[in-house]
């Protein structure tokens, strides 16, 4: 998978997140469609570009969100770190992993988010938070998985066939 | 040995059969001969008929079948055109609704000038309150210009690139405007939440606050324009010990369901950072 490739495919999965999937709430979590295509990426072991693709991702995601810069690139790329970590070690069961990981980048993500919240002097309760905004958001992430994981993985079959 | 009889003979005897014949047939004695030899007759033409006529029908109805199916395929494809303009015309309509009561708004407070807008996305992150619109400086858009719907303060303008603006929205977690509350008139801070619920908080002991008074921006500090309304209290939280009152606010505005906004353009906004106290003098 090329690094060039993730630019168009990446600016078209950002707008999607702003202008459709971020518009589709649970309560008041959305989902985290980068964060569910990077680590459905990642865990294709024919993919050797992985990391580049989790910069160009949260560089994005960071060119559209009010979050301090950097902060989803950071993110994606502790995920990324996990995802190659867990690929390395077991080979099987592929989607699980995947879940996995999502679940590990929504907690890195929203953890990350709230500390930087909270340093701005952003008060709230954890527990609410977990409750209105965390676990919906993870719920919705785990929901996108599937059809995500099944594409990303068809397409990179497509594009680097079995030898 | 062979006779031979004249032709006018031979002639004569097959006549004198055939009138027999004749005589006989009409004097009913053939009837039975002839009902034992077209009875089976008529019943294998029945059958032959009867078998030519299903044959024939389904040779007809196969070709209606054939029109038939072509007629609900027609018929499907214009309902499918059909249920596409309708929709396209709810769309429409909902947009027309927006847009007169946008213009309503417009025309009940004609001391601000606007600019419409489209909501083209929203934050990526759940903890922000943001909202991207389709206007920028290039439609002379500049930051810290309020935004409102129809029903009143959805939020102020944060960021502007050429084509697009971001817009915080009254419910983000760093909002703070200064309000008043109607009819009391006292002052307040509203203030936004990770949850997207907006709270009034530093009310004075004082003020007679009830559930139901009307929260409008008070314009002090010179972020928002004054007047515009915000929402209505729901719930007021006051301890004896507290110097200050909280309440729980219902916005005005749904902010789930933002699709066209208004930018009031002919504000601007009064930085008084350097006159805060704490403020670094040269």
């Amino acid at each position: 998978m090329s690094v060039i490739l993730s630019i168009p495919v990446l600016s078209f999965i950002t707008v999607l997140q702003s202008a459709v999937v971020s518009r589709l709430p649970l309560n008041r979590g959305t989902a985290d469609l980068m964060l569910v295509v990077i680590v459905a990426i990642t865990l294709q072991k024919s993919v050797k570009t992985a990391w580049q693709w989790s910069i160009v991702g949260g560089l994005l995601i960071d060119f559209f969100s009010g979050l301090p810069f950097g902060l989803f690139t950071t993110s994606y790329l502790i995920t990324t770190g996990i995802a190659f970590h867990l690929r390395e070690r077991i080979w099987r069961f592929s989607f699980l992993m995947q879940l996995l990981v999502v679940l590990s980048g929504t907690i890195i993500i929203h953890g990350l988010s709230m500390l930087v919240l909270f340093l701005q002097g952003s008060s709230f309760q954890f527990s609410t938070v977990l409750q209105v905004i965390t676990l919906p958001s993870i719920i919705l992430n785990f929901m996108l998985s599937l059809p995500v994981f099944l594409i990303i993985q068809d397409i990179v079959q497509q594009l680097n066939p079995p030898e | 040995m062979n006779i031979r009889f004249p032709k006018s003979i031979r002639i004569l005897a097959l006549s004198l059969v055939a009138i027999g014949i004749l005589a006989l047939a009409l004097s009913g004695v053939f009837t039975s001969l002839s009902r034992l030899v077209v009875s089976p007759l008529t019943s294998l033409q029945t059958w032959v008929s009867q078998q030519y006529q299903g044959v024939e029908i389904f040779l007809s109805a196969s070709q209606d079948i054939r029109e038939i199916r072509q007629q609900n395929t027609e018929l499907e494809a214009e309902n499918a055109r059909m249920q596409a303009q309708i929709v396209e015309l709810q769309q429409q309509l909902v947009e027309y609704k927006i847009l007169s009561a946008l213009l309503e708004f417009a025309r009940a407070n004609p001391e601000h000038k606007y600019i419409g807008a489209s909501v083209i996305g929203r934050d990526p992150s759940p903890f922000l309150n943001y909202i991207i619109i389709n206007r920028g400086s290039d439609d002379g858009l500049r930051r810290g210009m309020p935004v409102v719907t129809q029903n009143g303060l959805a939020g102020r303008i944060v960021q502007v690139t050429a084509s697009g603006a971001r817009v915080s929205l009254i419910t983000d977690p760093v909002t703070r405007i200064n309000v008043r509350i109607e009819p009391s008139r006292s002052a307040a801070v509203l203030t936004g939440s990770i949850t997207g619920d907006i709270t009034l908080e530093q009310i004075p002991q004082a003020a007679d606050v009830n559930p139901g008074n009307l929260i409008l921006t008070s314009g002090l500090g010179g972020n928002y324009p004054a007047n515009i309304i915000i929402g209505q209290v729901t719930s007021i939280k006051s301890r004896e010990n507290d110097i200050f009152q909280s309440a729980s606010v219902q916005s005005v505005t749904d902010f789930d369901d933002l699709n066209i906004v208004l930018v009031i353009i002919n504000f601007d906004p009064i930085d008084i950072s350097p006159l805060l106290p704490n403020a670094e003098t040269p």
